[in-house]
């Protein structure tokens, strides 16, 4: 066998510590970061089935928070819709006589905040509800008509939140005819306390979810590290630092968590259009109009990103406890 | 090359492996490490190449006190020692040419070049046209020989060998031997730890002879059966 050693003065060279420039590791990491990437993706297809099991559970965990997300999304913008006064009644004093109706009429007409006034005489208030309750005999026998002349105000659009109507009905208090202000809108109130309820409740799942997503990829990886011990040690042996040893591990939890993220997103995708379809039907019933928007590219950006950055994280973690720990016997 | 100076090494049960060893192999030099199974000669070998770490005493390698290294700077140290192992420690899911190339790979070469280096490194073990065979499918003897082509790749200045010959027949032993004696000649310093006292016999070189983890000799042996 010939032996034939190429830089033989490099043989005489002690064995320091070799510093290569700034420049030639940066070029040399970016080279080799971008190799790891690519080998890391195709490293993980060669176990398609239990990648493909894997990227499934991370992608339905993914897919409940972002689902939960779209939900919250819509029905806030829906529920800013609905957070007005879309209506409020006045009961007049009993006896006030019809000429100063009338003069409070015309006062309402002219603030700023108030599209329409109707009025509803006593009488006719007594007619509806005869019709409506099927009294009508039993009311004949009252001496008097209990009930009191309304008027229905509907404010102007502007007025219509929250705020700016708790200041019509602050006004419309003060007058003296008007005996009682009702304002339709504190269902809306009780029934958003319960929204932000649910609210808080599904982001505490959401966090849960995020959490075993964390420990889905970190555990993945830590199978990994242990089923290829012996590779890692010869590694080792041979000079490979830690860093160099454990990217590929790093990029496989990255790119876990970011397929995770897409299959999350083609979920949430699918669902909103199965939603949708249910809604049209709904909106066509009450005759109003109303899309639900799904995430729009920055949010599926995130989506991805975080699914990306949670593999990444949880692979750290592993990388950390378990092959910076492996050394070589 | 290598300096010890009163190294001792107890391992976690109390198991004195080295008892106050000093030996210096100089630059350049070769020589076995012999001595019965148990007598220390792995762990002398792995305090060199930083798998163990001296309990007490001072390791010196190629002027550089190793005794304290801190962990970081270990991967860079290995990559100027070649390491043989009696079980070759191949990766099997990879081909012989890219375990010959692993450590060039480390240190960043191009694909290019990890390729052109690891033919040339086969084929100065005598395995031209196996680059592309798993090790699986070679020989014991062929086996050796990647590993011997991975520990010279990128041209150490010393070259660890522990029980290189271990599964070998004779034959395929002093053909492994006449490898290490050519790198040698080209100025590798080689240190072979080795129970096969035959083996030894047949070539005149430097013998460092442990027993029950002390050095008990150093030089040539004269007869069979010394220790
Ligand atoms: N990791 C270890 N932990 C405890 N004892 C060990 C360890 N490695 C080796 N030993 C003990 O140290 C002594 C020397 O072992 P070793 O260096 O492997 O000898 P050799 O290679 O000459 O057979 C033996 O008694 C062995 O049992
Ligand atoms: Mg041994």
């Amino acid at each position: 066998m010939s032996i034939n050693m190429e830089g033989n003065k490099k043989l005489s060279g002690s064995p320091r510590i070799n510093k290569v420039s700034l420049i030639g590791r940066i070029k040399s990491s970016l080279g080799q970061h971008t190799r790891q990437l690519t080998a890391s993706f195709t490293e993980l297809w060669k176990t398609p089935f239990a990648t493909v099991m894997t990227i499934l559970v991370l992608g339905i965990a993914l897919s409940l928070p972002t689902v939960f997300h779209v939900l919250y999304k819509n029905v806030e913008r829906v529920s800013g819709q609905w957070d007005s006064a879309s209506e409020i009644s006045l009961f007049l004093k009993k006896d006030i006589s019809e000429e100063r109706v009338q003069v409070l009429i015309n006062k309402l007409s002219l603030y700023k905040d108030i599209e329409t006034v109707t009025y509803i005489s006593r009488h006719q208030a007594l007619e509806e509800f005869k019709e409506m309750s099927g009294f009508s005999k039993a009311l004949n026998y009252l001496d008097e008509n209990p009930l009191p002349a309304v008027l229905v105000v509907i404010p102007v659009k502007s007025a219509m939140n929250t705020a700016g109507s708790k200041l019509l009905v602050a006004k419309l208090e003060r007058e003296q005819d008007i005996d009682l202000v009702r304002v339709d809108i504190d269902w809306i109130e009780k029934l958003q306390a319960i929204f932000y309820l649910v609210v808080d409740i599904v982001i505490g799942i959401a966090a849960l979810l995020l959490l075993s997503v964390l420990l889905i990829v970190s555990n993945t990886i830590r199978l990994n590290i242990l089923n290829q011990r012996s590779e890692i040690e010869v590694l080792k042996l041979v000079g490979a630092t830690n860093s160099f040893i454990q990217l590929p591990y790093i990029y496989i939890g990255a790119w876990y968590g970011f397929l995770g993220g897409l299959i999350a997103w083609l979920f949430t995708f699918i669902l909103v259009l199965w939603l949708q379809s249910g809604v049209m039907s709904l909106t066509g019933v009450y005759q109003v109009q109303f899309e639900i928007i799904s995430l729009n590219f920055q949010e599926s950006a995130t989506l991805l990103g975080v699914g990306a950055l949670l593999g990444f994280i949880a692979s750290f973690i592993s990388v950390k406890q378990y092959l910076v720990k492996i050394e070589p016997k | 090359m290598i300096l010890f100076e009163e190294v001792s090494k107890i391992y976690a049960d109390n198991q004195v492996a080295l008892n106050k060893v000093d030996f210096h192999l100089k630059q350049g030099e070769m020589a076995f490490l012999t001595g019965h199974s148990g007598s220390g000669k792995s762990t002398l070998l792995k305090l060199v190449s930083l798998m163990e770490r001296p309990t007490t005493g001072r390791i010196v390698l190629n002027g550089n006190d190793i005794s304290h290294i801190k962990g970081n700077d270990i991967p860079y140290l290995r990559r100027h020692i070649g390491m043989i192992f009696q079980d070759h420690r191949l990766l099997m899911n990879r081909t012989v040419l890219e375990n010959v190339g692993l450590p060039l790979l480390i240190e960043g070469y191009s694909r290019y070049e990890i390729k052109r280096r690891s033919l040339s490194a086969l084929e100065k073990v005598g395995l031209s046209g196996k680059e592309n065979s798993f090790p699986i499918h070679l020989s014991g003897g062929e086996q050796q020989r990647v590993g011997i082509a991975r520990a010279i790749i990128n041209q150490p200045p010393l070259l660890l060998a522990d029980e290189p010959t271990g599964n070998l027949d004779p034959k395929l032993s002093l053909e492994i031997l006449s490898l290490f004696e050519s790198l040698n000649e080209f100025g590798m310093s080689v240190l072979i730890a080795t129970h096969d006292l035959g083996l030894i016999a047949k070539m005149r070189y430097r013998t460092l002879t442990l027993r029950e983890g002390e050095m008990i000799n150093d030089g040539l042996l004269r007869e069979r059966n010394e220790y």
